[in-house]
């Protein structure tokens, strides 16, 4: 009994990362520019694709493509925020919203066009046979996906707290005039900022693509990161990775106490009976109202 | 009495008219022409189950092209309009409505799916478009009556086959099911429940999950914790292998076993080693069989889909057409949804080449085939373990 409740909680906590991982790419990309980004979830599904070419029709070796796939999903989310999103930077914040919700489909149907709708299996660096370790049996593409998503994210602390290019974003994200003024340049941040979301996406979809099969379909999985975002307070950080990887332990545990119907909607109850009690989030600021 | 039989000449007169208006060419059925006949299907083509959509309508496709070429069956030519479905019940009726009220289709053949099949049931019956081999095994379509009729042995047949293997041959008395929550799911779930309670058993664990789920580590716990020594797959290809998968990394390896959608190749390829050992029953043969059916099956994918590799799913179309195909020229010139039925129904012991009869199966059971076999995957290979034998009948009570 405990030794498969520790290996429910370990399993959920790996998916858990994944959603962290997506949830991430949401809130930098609010943060800094106050745009939510529907289609953080197709990044997760290109980059899945991105490797599967490279790997499996390329013949490229896997850390190569791991690089690769990182890059090529930052050039892609860069290529997103100035194709779709900057010609309309001054619309209403609605219309940009609708428009990534867009060229989420866009991106969905190619995907399509291009490989098809049948699932495809990716290989992983990490074996799926199980591990014992005391009362906890995991497999080492749990640990593996829990390992790579913590160095992703301290990298990414590291990054924002200590060099300059963090500082500026940091900046951008307070006041978009102050930085500007400062000699910040706002538009080179938004790119990056694009760009590092877009990374963080490409890999999650490298850690969760072998795992969950990969097809065009795959990006749906940005509803529930999503939602893990919401869960921890969108707009915070830290808010985003705790909101993702409790949703993964809970949906797992739901599952198992109850059935596949509750745990399908599992995710929602937590949010509405989060959101009802403390309206932002677990790591949210209270909104300030200034009369 | 003059005036009677005045107006009994007008009536007749009438009547005759009417008959020969009604016979006559510009009258004939929905969807059918000199030239052409327009049938309908509701596939998913980029949904969850896409990889039997797109195989299924290939199949399909490549038979109706090679008659096509030969120029149709009695001078008509056949035309497959299928949309795309996306394995969900309200598209589907949109879709049906489509197919049946904008472009007027003949019959709906080989419409895919339990569930999304079950949504337009209703209104198929009540526009009178029948509902020829769906893509769906449910037993549902082979009892309920004129206006539905199925090809191939039913899910409930099929889990009977499966229980019995395991009760009887296996000695296995601690069986479990997982299936999907909904009318695919639960017609083979009930049918298992059925028949175990005929040999005074129940099952051990019973979990379920929902259509597009793609994590099944609690239901791998579930499983484990209920010592289940096989657990019945009331899945398709893509489940299978995953919760294979989780199951091995808790370290729990039961007999995986179950009916004939999970007996494609995608199962092995997605799974890898973690399918070695499943069990499927078959109830048509391997594409890789020899057979004169068989053979023209591999000529004609080959030509007309030469990017899609021989598959169970792409083979499943196949011999659906041909059936069709064989009840059409039963039919005879005059095509209407009458003499169709009557042309399907008077199918006895046919078989196309490859060693399996077709035979309508009655009133009471409008089924084409009952039989049925087991297969295993061995070596990254669905393979064949027993013979073909006739299935029971199998039901959910």
């Amino acid at each position: 009994m405990v030794e498969i409740l520790t290996s429910q909680v370990v399993s959920g906590l790996a998916t858990g990362c994944v959603y962290a991982l997506i949830a991430l790419g949401f809130v930098l990309i609010f943060k800094a520019t106050d745009v939510v980004n529907f289609a953080q979830g197709e990044f997760v599904m290109v980059s899945g694709f991105i490797s599967y070419t490279l790997l499996i029709r390329g013949g490229l070796p896997y850390w190569l493509v791991l690089v690769l796939t990182v890059v090529a999903s930052g050039f892609v989310g860069v290529a997103l925020e100035r194709v779709v999103v900057r010609p309309i930077m001054d619309a209403p914040i609605f219309s940009i919203v609708i428009a990534t919700i867009g060229a989420s489909t866009v991106l969905r149907s190619s995907a399509g066009i291009l490989y098809g709708y049948d699932v495809l299996p990716l290989p992983t660096l990490f074996s799926k046979d199980p591990v014992r370790l005391g009362v906890l049996t995991f497999t080492a593409m749990d640990a593996g996906v829990i390992g790579s998503s913590l160095a992703i994210m301290l990298a990414l602390y590291l990054f924002i707290k200590l060099t300059k290019t963090g500082m500026a974003m940091r900046a951008t994200a307070q006041s978009q005039t102050a930085a500007r003024l400062m000699g910040v340049s706002v538009k080179r941040i938004f790119s990056l900022t694009w760009a590092i979301s877009a990374g963080i996406g490409g890999v999650a979809g490298v850690l969760i693509a072998p795992i969950i099969y990969l097809d065009p379909n795959l990006g749906f999985i940005g509803v529930k990161a999503f939602a893990g975002a919401i869960l921890g307070g969108f707009g915070s950080i830290p808010g985003a990775i705790v909101g993702g990887m409790l949703l993964g332990v809970l949906e797992n545990l739901s599952g198992y106490f109850f059935n596949a119907g509750i745990k399908q909607v599992s995710t929602y109850i937590l949010l509405i009976l989060v959101l009802v009690i403390r309206p932002s989030g677990f790591f949210g600021a209270a909104p300030i109202r200034k009369v | 009495m003059k005036r009677l039989l005045g107006r009994a000449a007008v009536l007749s007169v009438l009547v005759g008219v009417l008959l020969l208006v009604g016979g006559g060419p510009g009258w004939a059925e929905e969807g059918v022409t000199d030239k052409e006949v327009v049938i309908g299907a509701g596939m998913d083509l980029t949904g969850a189950v896409a990889n039997w959509g797109v195989n299924i309508k290939s199949g399909m496709e490549a038979v109706f092209n090679r008659v096509n070429e030969a120029g149709g069956v009695h001078g008509r030519k056949i035309r497959l309009i299928a949309y795309d479905h996306v394995y969900q019940p309200p598209k589907a009726v949109t879709n049906a409505k489509r197919l049946v009220e904008r472009d007027h289709i003949f019959v709906m053949m080989g419409h895919l799916g339990t569930p999304t099949t079950k949504a337009i049931k209703e209104y198929l019956e009540e526009r009178k478009v029948p509902n020829i081999f769906p893509s769906t095994a449910a037993s549902m379509w082979v009892t309920s009556g004129p206006g539905h009729i199925g090809d191939l042995a039913t899910y409930a047949d099929q889990t009977w086959m499966i229980i019995d293997y395991l009760v009887k041959e296996k000695k296995i008395k601690k069986i479990a099911s997982f299936y999907q929550d909904d009318e695919y799911g639960l017609d083979g779930h009930l049918a298992g429940k059925a028949r175990l309670k005929q040999h005074e058993l129940a099952y051990v664990a019973e979990v379920d999950y929902k259509r597009a789920d793609i994590d099944f580590s609690s239901q791998a716990a579930k499983l484990k914790e209920s010592g289940a020594e096989a657990v019945i797959l009331q899945a398709v290809y893509r489940e299978p292998p995953r919760l294979a998968e989780q199951c091995h990394a808790i370290g729990y390896h039961p007999l995986f076993i179950g009916p004939s959608p999970i007996v494609v190749d995608k199962t092995i390829e997605l799974g890898g080693k973690h399918v070695d050992g499943m069990m499927g029953v078959e109830v048509y043969p391997l594409p890789t069989e020899p057979g004169a059916f068989l053979e023209l099956y591999r000529a004609d994918m080959k030509k007309y889909f030469p990017n899609l590799a021989l598959d169970t799913t792409n083979l499943y179309g196949y011999q659906k057409a041909a059936l069709f195909v064989e009840g059409m020229q039963r039919a005879g010139r005059n095509l209407t949804r009458e003499s169709l039925a009557k042309g399907i129904e008077s199918i006895k012991d046919w078989d196309p080449g490859w060693g399996l009869k077709y035979s309508y199966g009655g009133d009471q059971r409008r089924v084409m085939s009952r039989v049925g076999r087991l297969v295993v995957v061995k070596d990254g290979k669905w393979t064949k373990t027993s013979d073909w034998v006739e299935l029971k009948e199998g039901g959910r009570k």
